[in-house]
């Protein structure tokens, strides 16, 4: 959306022999009213750049403008709000300013705002609502109504400017009319052809996301008349068309040019002939296709574009004639494709590498479920014999959506290869069980690609043990049984990823934790074999049999540390997790063992019932919110599926009567049968601690909400899905005991950031990115920890982000810089991101180009890589070269990368952290949005620089980065959904805040010493 | 003197939490607070109106049938229908003063009557789609409510749809609050429920009589949290919850009940209006009702119960039973963290040490 800049662009038709062409490529627009007032009908951020504004209110009216094909009611508002304006402007008159200096005056004015007088003139003068349409839109639009009021009780003038607000616009205003097909009359601006003509909106947003040159060159051919057709294509799969010296830039490069022309149809070198072609071509899939490509890193391009490949791919890719449209449905397509054209996997004769072997992904195929592109490519798949075969049955079947197919089956497989090192890759027997069991454990698999020492065994002991778990036939059972097994796992994970287990240990301690939940038959069994569970990983993590709860809340706060403020810190993270435990009012894990351990004894006549009677209090001391409605009411009002039975079992358990009822021992063994479910909700209590969110409340308010967790699944309709990611229920029925999670503890963070994120607080009104991204932003801040990062490798990941800043600056003046770091950029930014940049560098503004921090750490790496005989070009580059030699180990970039990036389990099917080469995606709609989210991955790497140039040890992230980005998150101000712009924002606002906060504390207190 | 003891500072007393943690003390540093519990006590007659001109010593208040001793004593101002008018009782000619906060001297309304003392009010208003149509007249409501607390109270203006919107913070600045009043916009969804606790959150470390006055316009259809837990950490915190709500409200039978009953359950009332300008007659049953509130304060008696405490306050005469007493039912310990406001934005960072 950057045209501004560019001023009025000359293109040269020589090449046609036309002669020198001019295209306007802006013009200012007028819009009525104040800028301010318009954003805020418009939906638009107060913070969009002045260029960006139009091409914003084009995409809010084709969005949000029309539903069923009719205006919506942001659609009439706004028409209503524009001609009040212009009712405004008039009454301002060619001084434009709206002047009233008593009531008089002021009828007029007030008649258009909607407003009249009560109270008569003077001090006691009150402005009330007289025509509430009007009224509505006075106030929604921000008009400073209280300032009127204020001037009329005082007897004082009140004066305020009112014109037109000057914006870029995109081309003539002409240009936009001729094109419209609205029945209005005498349309005379842009604002009113784009909102009478949700088409011209979306051509009008597509063509600003282009680049001048390109633009320029689709105005001259095909022209405005002739993209209108094809404006959704453009829309969705557009962002990554570029024109350099009238030729396409396509994949691949000039060598893949001749291949593109057999699948386009027209050569890259006729620019505008061939871009209509992509977007017209096969309903708009051969320009997904192109675009997924585009997206795909030089690297993973350089193999995908290799010519004949890329034709079979796209005759594998491309529709049938039954085939709907790559542009039905409010949100783009085939998703997949992208990821696996983006994290493909290579054998290193350049060959796909193919997990398992090419007799596995028949397999996969015949048994996938059935649907026209899965039975289709089931047949073809029998006569599969070489790799690129496979690859293209998986690039086949990826135009159909599917959450958990064989194309989700092979991303997730090369993944955990990947992560092996293709050392020892997954046999086919592990792969095909995998495949197998998919549907159901999709979403744990990725812990295998985080923790890749877990071997094919552990793999399959896994899926045969969570088997045995889901087959229990008792309905209460099996939840106590699927809470305890995953609780225990998602303990052994945290300890992993401490380090608190050996790496050598961790095969084994997964076996054996596995184990005991594989001959669960009964209540009794199950606590029995859950504490038997707890205990092979406490000799794992602690090196002794049993922990109390107080040692294991103290490993999982954090490992042993050395440093007095580590050591604080690591209490601190203790307390924190201790806290949520109290809040969820959660029986000790010492409580349940020793009553558990006494009513053996009782059965066994080593001990009296008066002994345990303490510990009998202990477990009745939860007690259930107290009941605003009564159980009829809820029965009646609350929504039908899950309730929190479970949890009002437990308020009922009362052992001090059995204690006090002189039982036998079948009575005996049945209390302690009892606890499991006390036990099951300490050690879920446990995970959702570790994991809690900035800014949460459910986890310190709403004291059944761990209880309530749904392992069963019987709130959903699908029994499968028990072992899904969590998805959030009872939201908003007050009658049902607040939200609760219903699904398995897999990705926990993430499903915990959703339950939590409505309660930040943001600082602006009309905050348009919030549930699509902030759980990914919230988990950045809950799941990782600092405890292994040293103060030279935070001050490493500063220096890289420095020396990144530098480098893009230095590439403004020369151009073989320029060059160099643009082909290291163009794997990280999207097509707009580096139009930004290209914009700074060629402007006459000394500012630099501002690139995200991740982008920053990554441009410094690479190029450091690519070119080791480079002279050191900044200062900072000089003391990360220096840092690199003092401590190599610390300053390695794939160490910081991974310390400081996010999970990407979408993505990468990894749990595990890292910063990919990829380009931010584009936003899908269902499981895949979390691609989108999954691409913002800068926070960590600022706020580590953010605490090295303060002052502060490593250790206190723990402290600062939920805190942050909670902040941050609160000051998220965008106007779309892929409005990355505002999040650099946000982020930066929230830092500087921070620094200027610390900087002024540090020179109070410097000034402070110096007088004592 | 009692009310030099009411009017003191925060009086947090801190024990060690019970419970859970009960086997591991030495190692258990979570702990709680404990306040001055304070209540705000409605006394009215069988016609609704209230009665002023009570003693401390009129009141006798138990917590889990505990007696407990009063520390604090403060009636809102004089009212219209005196205890003494009707039992004979000779009583003081004048009620005690009102106690202002600083910078908030105690002026005479602009509407007059009676005003709330020292009272701090949270206007929560609901912007969602569910308010459209009445939007603006709510506004000139609330706009009125505003004006007619002037000098008095400090108010703060929040506005709520799927998020809470901190419009203007607590203040003593009517202007302000107007303004914020008039620049809130329309939202989307409406988790009333979410947004209370948010803001029950900020009132929690005020002392004194303090109010939410909820403006809801439909049932709420995005809160995770449930009705209950907010009654729960209204009552905790010592703070009312007047509601009011309009038509959609109205055709939701569960949402009525529970705004009955949450406002109940704290001291407050549910109003259900079908126009703005019953809206603008419930405004003025709370201005009235803040204006003669008693406030009584108590270090709870040792009471072993660490759960939900009952709390029953009663007039000890025997002439005064005729008497109806509205106050809170009672209330739960809190973990401090549970009642810490969320920082603030801006420049403050509490907790975040400056480094050396």
């Amino acid at each position: 959306m950057r045209f501004h800049r560019r001023g009025l662009y000359l293109f040269a038709a020589s090449l046609l022999g036309l002669g020198s062409v001019t295209f306007a490529q802006n013009s200012t627009v007028l819009i009525p009213g104040p800028l301010r007032s318009f954003l805020r009908m418009a939906g638009v951020s107060q913070k969009a750049a002045p260029e960006d504004i139009l091409p914003l209110f084009a995409r809010s009216v084709f969005i949000r403008g029309y539903s069923g094909g009719r205006p919506s009611e942001y659609l009439m508002l706004l028409d209503r709000y524009v001609a009040q304006a212009r009712e405004l402007q008039a009454l301002a008159g060619p001084a434009g300013a709206l002047k009233v200096t008593n009531c008089t005056d002021a009828v007029p004015l007030l008649q258009i705002l909607g407003y009249r007088i009560r109270n008569g003139c003077g001090k006691t003068t009150l402005l009330t609502t007289a025509d509430p349409d009007r009224a509505f839109l006075t106030i929604d639009s921000g008009f400073p109504l209280p300032q009127l009021e204020e001037a009329l009780q005082n007897g004082q003038t009140f004066t305020m400017p009112y014109t037109y607000s000057q914006v870029p616009g995109l081309l003539h205003e002409g240009d936009w009319f001729s094109i419209s097909t609205s029945r209005r009359r005498g349309i005379s601006s842009l604002i009113d052809a784009i909102v009478d003509d949700p088409s011209v909106a979306r051509l009008y947003w597509a063509m600003s996301k282009l680049d001048p040159e390109t633009r320029n060159v689709l105005l001259r051919q095909p022209g405005l008349r002739r993209l209108a057709p094809v404006a959704a294509v453009l829309d969705f799969y557009g962002g990554e068309l570029t024109v350099r010296d009238n030729r396409v830039i396509v994949p691949g490069g000039p060598t893949s040019d001749n291949a593109w022309k057999d699948i386009v149809g027209a050569s890259p070198q006729s620019p505008g002939d061939f871009i209509l072609h992509l977007l017209a071509k096969d309903r708009g899939w051969t320009a997904a296709y192109f675009d997924a490509m585009s997206r795909a890193s030089r690297e993973e391009q350089a193999h995908l574009t290799e010519p004949t490949r890329m034709k079979q791919l796209y005759e594998a890719f491309r529709p049938s004639d039954q085939d709907p449209p790559a542009t039905r449905g409010v949100f783009r397509r085939a998703p997949d494709i992208l990821v696996l054209f983006s994290r493909a996997n290579w054998a290193p004769d350049g060959t796909p590498h193919i997990p398992g072997d090419i007799d596995t992904w028949k397999h996969i195929l015949a048994d996938a479920p059935r649907n026209h592109a899965t039975s289709e490519w089931a047949k073809r798949a029998k006569g599969w014999n070489r790799p690129e075969q496979v690859l293209q049955g998986m690039v086949g079947i990826s135009r159909t959506d599917m959450e958990s197919g064989p194309l989700q089956i092979f991303l997730q497989a090369n993944a955990i290869d990947r992560a092996r090192g293709n050392a020892k890759p997954l046999d086919p027997q592990t792969v095909r069980l995998m495949a197998s069991h998919f549907s159901q454990y999709a979403n744990w698999f990725p812990l295998f690609a985080e923790f890749p020492e877990l071997d094919n065994d552990s793999i399959q002991q896994f899926i045969n043990t969570a088997q045995a778990v889901g087959g229990i036939s008792n309905e209460t059972l099996r939840g106590n049984a699927l809470g305890s097994f995953q609780a225990i796992v998602g303990i052994w994970q945290v300890l992993a990823r401490q380090d608190e287990i050996q790496p050598a240990m961790l095969n084994a301690s997964w076996q054996h934790i596995l184990e005991p939940f594989n001959k669960v038959q009964n209540d009794t069994e199950l606590f029995d074999h859950a504490r038997e569970s707890l205990g092979q990983l406490a000799m794992a993590a602690a090196g002794k049999p049993n922990c109390t709860q107080d040692e294991w809340i103290s490993l999982l706060g954090g490992p042993n540390q050395s440093s007095r403020e580590a050591r604080a810190m690591q209490q601190e993270m203790a307390g924190r997790i201790r806290s949520v435990m109290i809040d969820q009012r959660l029986v000790s894990l010492d409580t349940l063992f020793a009553f558990s351990d006494g009513l053996s004894a009782l059965s066994q006549g080593t001990t009296t019932a008066d002994k345990l009677l303490p510990m009998a209090e202990e477990l009745r001391e939860f007690e259930m919110p107290r009941a605003i409605l009564t159980t009829m009411e809820r029965i009646e009002w609350a929504p039908r599926g899950y309730s929190i039975r479970h949890a009002q079992l437990q308020a009922r358990v009362d052992m001090t009567k059995l204690l006090k009822s002189q039982p036998n021992k079948q009575q005996l063994e049945n209390a302690r049968g009892t606890l499991a479910a006390f036990l099951r909700d300490t050690l879920v209590g446990l995970n959702y601690a570790y994991y809690e969110p900035p800014g949460a409340q459910m986890l310190h308010h709403n004291p059944v909400f761990v209880r309530a967790h749904d392992f069963t699944g019987a709130t959903v309709s699908s029994p499968e899905r028990a072992w899904m990611i969590a998805e959030l229920f009872g939201t908003g029925s007050p009658a049902s005991g607040g939200a609760y999670l219903a699904g398995s503890l897999a990705d926990l963070p993430f499903a915990l950031a959703k339950s939590e994120q409505d309660f930040i607080v943001p600082e602006n009104v009309q905050a348009l990115i919030w549930r699509e991204l902030v759980p990914e932003l919230l988990v950045s801040a809950s799941m990782p920890r600092w405890w292994e990062i040293t103060a030279p490798e935070m001050h490493a990941a500063a220096l890289y982000q420095r020396a990144g800043e530098d480098l893009i600056d230095l590439a403004r003046k020369s151009p073989e810089v320029r060059s160099r770091v643009r082909g290291i950029l163009e794997d990280r930014l999207t097509v707009g991101q580096m139009i930004t940049v290209d914009d700074a560098w060629n402007s006459k503004a000394p500012t630099p180009p501002k690139i995200a921090p991740a982008d920053a750490f990554y441009l410094t790496s690479l190029y450091r890589t690519r070119f080791p005989q480079e002279q050191a070009w900044s200062p900072a580059e000089q003391e990360l070269e220096a840092l690199s030699k003092e401590h190599p180990e610390e300053s390695r970039s794939d160490r910081i990368a991974r310390d400081f990036g996010v999970p990407h389990p979408v993505m990468d099917s990894s749990y595990g952290r890292n910063l990919l080469a990829i380009k931010p995606f584009p936003f899908f709609g269902g499981f895949s949005s979390r691609l989108f989210g999954e691409s913002w991955d800068s926070n960590n790497f600022y706020w580590a620089r953010l605490a090295d140039e303060l002052g502060y040890q490593p250790v206190m992230l723990h402290r600062l980065v939920p805190e942050l980005t909670r902040r941050m998150t609160a000051k998220i101000f965008a106007s779309h959904i892929e409005d990355w712009a505002a999040l650099d924002r946000a982020m930066r606002e929230t830092g500087e805040d921070f620094r200027h906060t610390i900087t002024a504390q540090k020179a109070a207190q410097a000034v402070a010493s110096s007088v004592q | 003197m009692f009310r030099n003891l009411f009017t003191g500072t925060s009086l947090g007393l801190l024990v060690l939490l019970h419970g859970g943690l009960r086997a591991q003390e030495d190692s258990s540093r979570i702990r709680v607070n404990v306040v001055l519990v304070q209540l705000s006590v409605a006394v009215t007659d069988g016609k609704g109106n209230y009665i002023g001109g009570l003693k401390p010593s009129d009141f006798v208040v138990t917590e889990d049938k505990i007696p407990e001793k009063l520390a604090g004593f403060e009636e809102g101002v004089t009212t219209l229908t005196r205890a003494a008018d009707d039992t004979g009782v000779p009583m003081s000619a004048t009620a005690p003063p009102p106690i202002s906060a600083p910078g908030d001297p105690a002026l005479p309304s602009a509407t007059g009557g009676p005003q709330p003392a020292g009272a701090s009010v949270f206007i929560l208003f609901d912007s969602s789609n569910y308010m459209y149509r009445g939007f603006v007249f709510a506004q000139d409501a609330i706009a009125d409510f505003i004006r007619s607390l002037e000098g008095v109270s400090k108010v703060a203006f929040y506005s709520y749809s799927r998020n809470l919107s901190k419009i203007t913070p607590l203040t003593a600045d009517r202007s302000a609050v107007i303004r914020g009043v008039r620049s809130t916009v329309a939202g989307d969804d409406e988790a009333l429920y979410n947004s209370l606790l948010l803001t029950l959150k900020d009132a929690a470390p005020l002392h004194g009589r303090k109010a939410i006055v909820v403006f809801s316009n439909g049932p709420d259809n995005a809160s995770m949290v449930p009705p209950e837990d907010v009654a729960e950490l209204a009552q905790s915190t010592g703070t009312i919850i007047y509601m009011i709500s309009t038509r959609e409200a109205l055709n939701d039978e569960a949402s009525t009940t529970v705004f009955e009953r949450i406002s109940k359950a704290t001291g407050g009332k549910a109003y259900f209006s079908k126009s703005w300008k019953d809206e603008k007659m419930a405004f003025e049953s709370i201005r009235e009702d803040l204006a003669h509130l008693y406030s009584l304060s108590y270090y709870p008696a040792p009471n072993p119960n660490q759960g939900w405490r009952t709390i029953t306050v009663k007039l000890a005469d025997k002439s005064m039973q005729k008497y109806k007493i509205r106050t809170r039912e009672g209330y739960r310990l809190q973990q401090t963290s549970q009642v810490a406001p969320i920082a603030p934005p801006g420049r403050e960072w509490p907790g975040v040490p400056t480094p050396q």
